[in-house]
C-alpha cells in the first residue's frame, strides 16, 4: 500500500522510558501509517505494553517525541489523545458490569455527544433524537463485528470473545482515526480469534491507523502488513511478515526460542 | 421506573424480556397513587412524619447517587442538606420569597457549594474523600452559629410562608415533598440512560478505559459530587419547608452519618421505593421508637451490619430487578 509522504500517521521517535533504575524502553521509534495494519510483537517483558501506553498517553517517556498527523502529542494524557481521535482497547477486558453490551459501546461516543446536563435529567426532543442516533451508531458498530444479537445482554453473561469484539466496537464507534489494540486475542479460542481477524480486516480503511500488539504470532502474521519486533526495550526489527520471518535476530530471540514466551 | 429497571438503553429489549418490568413499574405507580391518596385517610402527625420522610428520602438519594455513580462515600452530606434548608429560610427572611423561588435557588446554591468542595478534592477518593466530607459536617454547627446574623444562631429560623396560600399547611408540606421526590426519581431514571450517566458509570467501573475514551476521572468526580450536593440541598430545602424551622440541632455530625445509614439500608438504590425505605428508616424509626431512646443508634448499627452482610453475600441483590440479564 502506498502512502503519501505527507500523511505520516502516528509517529514515535526515540522514546525512552525508565521506571526508577529499570530501563523499559530504549530509544524506540515506530511509524504507524494510515491504511496499514501494523503489528507489534516481542517476548514477554519486551516492553510492548509500555510502548503502547506511551502511545496512548498513560505513560510519558523521559525522552522522545510522538506526533499524530503532524500534531505533537507530548504531554497529552489519555483523554486528550482520545479527543485527537486515538482510541485503544485493554489487555484486561474493560467493560462496565452495570451496563448492557450496547451501553458499553455507547460510552465510546461520549466525546461526540452534544446533549447538555439539563437534558441528562429532563427528556427533550433534541436529546431523544440524539440518543436514538447514538444507539443506532453503537448498534451499527456491534453489527459490524457480528455481535449485534448480544446488544442487550450484560457483560457477565457473555463469553470473552464477544466482550473483546465489543471493546473493539466501542473503539470504532466514535469513528477514530487511530485504533490501538492491546492483545486483542488474549483469552480467545481459535474460532473467536478467526472471527476477530476477519472483523479487523473488514474495518480497515485507507485513512485509519491500526496497531495490534499481540502474542499470537499466527494472528499477527496473517493480519498485519507491517510488523515491529521489540526485545528488552529495543526495536530489533521491522518489516513485512515475510521479512520478519526471515530476520535472523527475530528468529533467535523470538521465533527460534520456545515460543511460549 | 426504578433506575435498575431501565438498564437497557433502547426500548427493543422491554417487550422481548417479559412482563416483570411492567409489574415493577405498576407497583411503583400504585405506591405513588396510594401515597397521593393517603391524606384523605390520615392526618396530623402521620402526614408530618411522612413529609419529613420524603425529604429525608431525597437526602438519602443524594448519598446513593454518589455511591452508585461515583463509587464514593460521603459522611458529610448533612452539610449540603443544611445549605439548602438555610437557603430557604434566609431567602424568606431577607427577601420575603416563598419556596417557589427558594427551592430552585437552594438547588443551584447546593450545586455551587458541591462544586466548590469537589474541585479542590477531585483527586481524593475512598477513605480520604470520606474524611474530607466529615470535616464539612463537623464544621457545620460552628459555621451556623458563627454567621448568627444570617442563620439565627442557636435558635435558628422559622419558615412560615406557604407555597399556595389557603391550602392547609400539612397538605402543602406533604404534597410538595412527595412531588419533588417523585420528580427527582424520574429524572434519575432518565439520567441512567443519558450520555453523562453512562460516562459516569464507566468512569467508576473502568477508570482507565473511560480515560481512553475521553472521560477523565476528575471530570467524573467533580460532576457527580456537584449533582449529588444539588440534590442534597434540594432535600434540605424540603426538610426546612416540611418542618417549618431550621436550627443547628437538625444538622449535627450524626445527621450525615444517618444519611449514609439510610443509603446503605436502601442498598444505594435510586428508585422511589429504595429512597422511601432509606428515608423511612432514618425518619420513622427514631420517631416511632422514641421511647427506645439510647437504643436507636444501636438499632442503626445492627441494621447496618445486617444489611451490609446480606447485600455483600449477594442474597438480596438476586431478588432485585437488575439481575434481569440471566
Amino acid at each position: 500500500m502506498t502512502v503519501p509522504a505527507g500523511s505520516n500517521g502516528l509517529v514515535a521517535e526515540g522514546i525512552s522510558l525508565a521506571f526508577g533504575g529499570l530501563q523499559v524502553l530504549n530509544d524506540v521509534s515506530m511509524t504507524l501509517r494510515p491504511g496499514v495494519i501494523t503489528g507489534l510483537i516481542g517476548p514477554n517483558g519486551a516492553g510492548k505494553t509500555s510502548l503502547f501506553n506511551c502511545l496512548t498517553g498513560l505513560y510519558h517517556g523521559q525522552r522522545g517525541r510522538s506526533s499524530f498527523a503532524g500534531t505533537p502529542l507530548n504531554g497529552l494524557g489519555p483523554a486528550q489523545r482520545a479527543a485527537c481521535g486515538i482510541t485503544r482497547s485493554f489487555q484486561n477486558l474493560a467493560m462496565c458490569p452495570d451496563l448492557s453490551l450496547l451501553e458499553n459501546v455507547l460510552v465510546g461516543l461520549t466525546l461526540k455527544r452534544r446533549s447538555g446536563w439539563f437534558s441528562a435529567f429532563v427528556p427533550t426532543p433534541a436529546q431523544r433524537a440524539e440518543q436514538r442516533d447514538a444507539e443506532r451508531r453503537a448498534m451499527a458498530a456491534l453489527n459490524e463485528l457480528g455481535i449485534g444479537s448480544a446488544a442487550h445482554e450484560k457483560p457477565s453473561d457473555l463469553p470473552p470473545g464477544t466482550l473483546r469484539l465489543a471493546e473493539i466496537a466501542r473503539a470504532i464507534t466514535s469513528e477514530p482515526t487511530a485504533i490501538l489494540l492491546d492483545e486483542p486475542a488474549a483469552g480467545l479460542n481459535a474460532v473467536e480469534t478467526r472471527d476477530l481477524t476477519r472483523a479487523l480486516k473488514r474495518l480497515m480503511r485507507s485513512d485509519l491507523v491500526l496497531l495490534v500488539v499481540e502474542h499470537d504470532m499466527d494472528l499477527i502474521m496473517e493480519l498485519c502488513e507491517h510488523i515491529y519486533v521489540l526485545n528488552f526495550g529495543s526495536m530489533i526489527a521491522s518489516g513485512t511478515p515475510a521479512e520478519i520471518r526471515a530476520h535472523p535476530d527475530v528468529i533467535r530471540v523470538y521465533l527460534g526460542d520456545d515460543a511460549d514466551a | 421506573m426504578a433506575v435498575s429497571d431501565l438498564a437497557h438503553a433502547s426500548k427493543t429489549g422491554v417487550s422481548a424480556r417479559g412482563g416483570h418490568v411492567d409489574i415493577a413499574r405498576l407497583s411503583v405507580l400504585a405506591l405513588v397513587v396510594a401515597l397521593s391518596l393517603l391524606p384523605l385517610l390520615a392526618g396530623g402527625f402521620l402526614l408530618y412524619s411522612l413529609s419529613l420522610c420524603f425529604a429525608n428520602a431525597l437526602a438519602v438519594l443524594s448519598v446513593s447517587m454518589l455511591v452508585r455513580y461515583g463509587g464514593e462515600v460521603s459522611i458529610g452530606h448533612s452539610f449540603f442538606v443544611a445549605f439548602g434548608a438555610y437557603a430557604v429560610a434566609i431567602v424568606e427572611h431577607r427577601l420575603g420569597l416563598s419556596i417557589a423561588a427558594s427551592l430552585p435557588l437552594a438547588t443551584l446554591l447546593g450545586a455551587a457549594a458541591g462544586f466548590v468542595f469537589a474541585f479542590p478534592s477531585r483527586r481524593l477518593s475512598g477513605i480520604y474523600l470520606a474524611v474530607a466530607t466529615m470535616a464539612l459536617a463537623l464544621a457545620l454547627p460552628e459555621i451556623l452559629i458563627g454567621f448568627e446574623k444570617f442563620t439565627g444562631g442557636f435558635e435558628g429560623l422559622y419558615i412560615a410562608q406557604d407555597l399556595i396560600p389557603g391550602i392547609p399547611k400539612a397538605l402543602q408540606r406533604y404534597y410538595v415533598a412527595l412531588a419533588v421526590l417523585g420528580l427527582v426519581c424520574l429524572a434519575l431514571a432518565h439520567f441512567r440512560r443519558s450520555a453523562q450517566g453512562l460516562a459516569l458509570l464507566m468512569a467508576q467501573a473502568q477508570p482507565r478505559a473511560a480515560e481512553a475514551i475521553g472521560i477523565t476521572r476528575s471530570w467524573a468526580r467533580v460532576s457527580i459530587f456537584t449533582l449529588s450536593a444539588a440534590v442534597a440541598a434540594l432535600a434540605g430545602a424540603l426538610t426546612g419547608f416540611a418542618s417549618s424551622t431550621v436550627s443547628p440541632n437538625s444538622f449535627t455530625f450524626f445527621s450525615g452519618v444517618f444519611l449514609l445509614v439510610g443509603s446503605v439500608v436502601s442498598l444505594n438504590g435510586l428508585s422511589l421505593p429504595a429512597a422511601l425505605v432509606g428515608g423511612a428508616f432514618i425518619t420513622l424509626v427514631p420517631t416511632y421508637l422514641a421511647q427506645a431512646g439510647d437504643w436507636v443508634p444501636i438499632l442503626y448499627g445492627v441494621a447496618l451490619v445486617v444489611v451490609t452482610l446480606v447485600a455483600n453475600a449477594g442474597d438480596l441483590r438476586r431478588f432485585l430487578p437488575r439481575g434481569r440479564g440471566r
